[in-house]
């Protein structure tokens, strides 16, 4: 091992070094900008987690499966995942083989940024002894691998099909600067360690190319404008990183860290939302992930578009895709960095939305108010306007108020059962409950048999938090005041909410597919297994939403034939009639919903069987398939 | 060359085309998917606005096609223009070549039970505008009580509903509403009628003085908003939520019946047969006129042509008038063809 050229330098480092050098202040001044912009008792939850080991041994493994591995990708497709994994983990090989050498065997250079990088051009050796052999090997292994992940990135960029998308993001130009800097790296690497194998060594790649290349041209003349070529292709990626996509690569790691100390979005842009739009690899695999680009006309409000928009802090844009989104949360579970989209979207609804004027000074007086017959009610839910979600979701939060549940005489081994403004839209649903109830002869509390005050929920996705906050606590008023200890619920929509928060402490929330499958291994009820065959719509908020997938699908086997949809749990397709959005029109929710009844029917069942008021409505209009509640199925099942 | 037409659809519609048809010399073929002519006004008691019996419209309708060949419970199973001329092969095995084809398909309700908030096929005592007129046809219906008190009319069922996929007015169930709460107070005179309604569309003449007569003799109450839900309570009453929008109020009232008035959808049969001609068809799932003002029978196929509510929601009289001037479309094409 020795080191070919004295002082240890050469002028064509200069653009590695530069760039390096630009690379790290940028990030040390955009890390302090993250911190700076949260919000104080978040910057010490941050401090705080950094000491506890259990989260620091989730951060190591997301780090190494994420950011390294890709698994997450590789789960969704192999060869994808392996053309991310590739280039990734491959890099860091090199990396850290380079500096693994540089401690090794040139100690002195420790702490030089550019001779672990340049260390074959550098330092010679041969590769007839161990230590050349092992490292030659390791490093041109690791090249290979880059390089075929190299490979498939172009032919990704021609045929993206063959790698499983259907739909890729359009680059902008610091992502073609990136781009093509990033794809001539490595090449470029291969040259240069293979113009100077003959002097300093190489191992199975290397030598070949030494070799080829000696037959045509003059090696040595070649050594170093093929290392400034490098060097220079090093150099500006950096420069171009904080403009394009791959600034993912330093901040999904931040992001992680982030994440898994419990943070939460404050703001749409700041703090941990900044950290978590620059996470965003661009990978565009919430693209196809979205139900709403069954259309091309609107590709545009893919999630990866609002995240560059918010990068671009263009509000027109920014509003327009985050009020268009259904929130179904679908691009959120099949995003391999787990951008969490949809609370960005509310975050930025909130800026919007918020401030709105609203009056609910009747849930002051809803507490303790028996519906009689005839009686002016507080502003009945507008659901039945037709109008869009957004005069719904505002209206909704102004639901009627009546406090049943107050009233009656509760006990602690009470179920209260909270339907939902949307129940009360299908009253089958409820009908059905009611039935299964007495079946099991369960003793319960119908806490909005008269109407009830919105969950507020619908509120929350529009952004209106403050309003929703003042529904949320009247209802958790009237829970809490049942002393009931189990609420089971009709619709996801609440219970989400009411998952997230209500903070109800030591009351256990159950969906009713949830607590119908209880009964049935409590043997509390009894079901005929009838010959019918179902399919099970899994509903966004049921699903991505509480990853309540399993139970659904037990109480169906128990009543009939369970049979497989084309797209399943959390690739499950809105049924269109999300509250979530705010501006998708008719249309375009009819196209979802038919698109979703495709893939839900494409093994022929005898129903479609959903577990949310919501999907039944929506599904039913537009079904040639029966549509069914889960209650429904089972109610007319009971034996 | 013959001189076959063939209609579709026995209504009102597709009888007083053939009657003026077969008095022009033509040989009309008349299909009908049920086991009985007449269409929907078979099914009706009386017509707004004087409420003449439907059954006499229905008689003079039938009683004028002597001579045209008619085919019940018969659907088209194929069709297709041969040089021409339409070769239609019928359910029952014939085929018959004809010069025309005359689509007086008509129309469907649309299903109540699709807006289930309303409770239809849920609720012991919710019906529709179209089991209301059966009832007072056959007096026969379990869903009707002794004698309700409180009876309510929701208008716009299906209609004028975007969530409910049609977004156009119904047109005629705002009359037959008023019609039928009129009714239904002679039938109950104890009773208390209530519309909810969005609009009144009383457009005809006639109609006015029907709603006038219903709110000053019948007193029924009418409530200008959109029903929100129904609910049933442990009497099997019905409570129904609203929002008057008129004081800005949301009510709440308990019911012993409940009106659905269903609006109307094209016909699903009349739409398969388009589907095999590859006729044209608005967003609404109506057919697609040539214009929309000066050639309202004619289709986007020549030798097709449209009478009736396959083109969007008509009154009787309405329909009957495009009857005859498809009657004589048909005539001018098939004369210019010679
Ligand atoms: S949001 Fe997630 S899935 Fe979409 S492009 Fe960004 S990283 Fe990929
Ligand atoms: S939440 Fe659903 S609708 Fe919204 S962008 Fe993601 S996948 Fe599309
Ligand atoms: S005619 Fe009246 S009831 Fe019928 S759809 Fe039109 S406005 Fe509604």
């Amino acid at each position: 091992m020795r080191e070919r050229i004295a002082g240890g330098y050469d002028p064509f480092v200069l653009p590695f070094v530069i760039g390096m050098i630009f690379i790290f202040i940028y990030l040390f001044i955009a890390l302090i900008r993250v911190f700076r912009a949260m919000p104080g008792s978040d910057r010490k939850k941050f401090f705080l987690s950094l000491l506890n080991p259990t989260i620091m041994y989730k951060n190591i493994r997301d780090v190494i499966c994420d950011c390294l591995l890709h698994i997450k990708i590789f789960k969704r497709n192999a060869l994808l995942g392996y053309m991310h994994a590739s280039i990734a983990f491959g890099w860091f090989m090199l990396i850290v083989l380079g500096h693994i050498e540089v401690m090794l065997f040139v100690p002195q250079r420790n702490g030089t940024l550019h001779y672990p990088i340049f260390y074959r051009y550098f330092v010679a050796e041969q590769n007839a002894t161990l230590k050349g052999a092992v490292f030659f090997f390791l490093m041109d292994f690791f090249l290979l691998v880059v390089l075929s992940g190299i490979g498939l990135a172009m032919y990704k960029r021609i045929r993206s099909t063959a790698l499983g998308m259907r739909r890729t993001t359009k680059p902008c130009f610091a992502d073609r600067v990136a781009l093509w800097c990033l794809w001539s790296i490595f090449p470029l690497r291969l040259l240069a360690e293979g113009f100077t194998a003959g002097i300093s060594g190489g191992s199975f790649l290397t030598k070949p190319v030494n070799m080829l290349f000696a037959n045509f041209l003059g090696n040595d003349m070649n050594v170093l404008p093929t290392w400034w070529a490098y060097s220079t292709a090093l150099g500006l990626f950096f420069l171009a990183l904080p403009f394009s996509r791959y600034m993912h690569i330093p901040t999904e790691v931040l992001y992680i860290f982030l994440r898994n100390a419990g943070l939460k979005i404050h703001h749409p842009r700041k703090g941990l939302a900044e950290a978590e739009i620059y996470s965003c690899s661009s990978c565009g695999l919430c693209i196809d992930a979205c139900p709403m680009n069954m259309q091309k006309k609107n590709l545009k409000y893919s999630s990866v578009y609002f995240v560059r928009f918010q990068r671009r802090n263009n509000k027109k844009k920014i509003n327009e895709i985050a009020e268009k989104c259904l929130m179904c949360g679908k691009c959120v579970a099949l995003c391999p960095v787990g951008v969490d989209s949809c609370g960005l979207k509310q975050a930025q609804r909130a800026t919007v939305t918020d401030k709105l004027p609203y009056n609910y000074s009747f849930l002051a007086s809803a507490h303790h108010q028996g519906g009689g017959p005839s009686m002016p009610l507080a502003p009945v839910s507008g659901s039945a306007t037709g109008n869009e979600v957004t005069a719904n979701a505002a209206a909704h939060g102004a639901g009627n108020a009546t406090g049943n549940a107050a009233q009656s005489a509760v006990g602690k081994d009470k179920v209260l059962y909270f339907a939902g403004c949307m129940t009360h839209l299908t009253p089958a649903i409820i009908k059905s409950m009611t039935t299964i109830f007495d079946a099991a002869k369960e003793d319960y509390v119908f806490a909005d048999k008269d109407g009830g005050v919105c969950c507020g929920r619908p509120l929350m996705l529009t952004g209106k938090v403050t309003a929703a906050k003042e529904v949320i606590e009247r209802n958790r008023e009237m829970i809490q005041d049942s002393g009931c200890k189990t609420v089971v619920l009709s619709c996801p929509i609440c219970l989400k909410v009411l998952k997230e928060e209500y903070n109800l402490k030591g009351i256990t929330l159950l969906h009713h597919t949830q607590y119908i499958n209880q009964l049935i291994d409590q043997k509390r009820i009894r079901l005929n297994h009838s010959e019918e065959s179902f399919v099970y719509h899994d509903p966004c908020e049921l699903g991505r939403g509480c990853n309540i997938y399993q139970e659904p699908r037990n109480v169906l086997s128990a009543i009939g034939e369970l049979k497989k949809a084309n797209k399943e749990k959390k690739e499950s397709i809105c049924c269109g009639g999300s509250l979530g959005s705010l501006t998708l029109n008719y249309h375009d929710r009819v196209k979802i919903t038919q698109e979703s009844l495709k893939a839900l029917t494409f093994d022929n069942p005898d129903k479609v069987i959903t577990a949310c008021p919501l999907c039944l409505k929506t599904f039913s209009d537009q079904s040639t398939t029966p549509v069914a509640d889960i209650a429904q199925a089972v109610a007319g099942n009971l034996k | 060359m013959n001189n076959n037409v063939i209609v579709i659809g026995g209504g009102p519609c597709g009888l007083e085309a053939s009657a003026q048809l077969h008095k022009m010399g033509y040989n009309v073929i008349l299909i009908e998917k049920d086991d009985h002519l007449g269409g929907h006004l078979a099914k009706w008691d009386r017509l707004f606005p004087e409420g003449i019996p439907a059954k006499e419209l229905l008689d003079q309708l039938t009683g004028n096609i002597n001579g045209v060949k008619y085919f019940l419970k018969t659907e088209v199973k194929s069709i297709n223009l041969l040089d021409k001329e339409y070769n239609v092969i019928l359910s029952n095995g014939i085929t018959i070549l004809a010069q025309a084809v005359l689509m007086a398909s008509g129309f469907d309700l649309f299903p109540a039970q699709k807006k289930e908030e309303y409770g239809y096929g849920i609720y012991d005592h919710v019906i529709t505008n179209a089991d209301l007129e059966n009832y007072f046809k056959t007096g026969k219906d379990c869903r009707i009580k002794q004698n309700p008190q409180r009876i309510g009319f929701v208008h716009c069922v299906g209609s004028r509903d975007e969530k409910a996929g049609n977004r156009y007015c119904s047109k005629v169930c705002c009359a037959t509403a008023v019609k039928q709460a009129c009714e239904v107070k002679e039938a109950f005179p104890d009773a208390q009628v209530y519309c909810f309604y969005m609009d009144l569309r009383m457009f005809g003449r006639g109609y006015e003085d029907l709603y006038l007569k219903a709110q000053r003799d019948c007193g029924v109450r009418f409530i200008r908003g959109r029903v929100s839900e129904v609910a049933e309570d442990l009497n099997k009453q019905l409570v129904v939520k609203a929002e008057d929008t008129l004081s800005g109020k949301p009510i709440k009232v308990t019911l012993d019946l409940l009106v659905l008035m269903s609006g109307m959808t094209n016909c699903s049969a009349g739409t398969r047969i388009a589907e095999m001609l590859s006729l044209k068809r608005d967003e609404d799932g109506f057919f697609t006129c040539k214009d929309t003002i000066f050639s309202l029978q004619e289709s986007d196929k020549s030798g097709v042509f449209y009478a009736g509510a396959c083109t969007g929601p008509k009154t009787l009289p309405d329909t009957l008038h495009e009857a005859r001037a498809a009657a004589l479309a048909i005539n001018n094409y098939i004369k210019n063809k010679e």
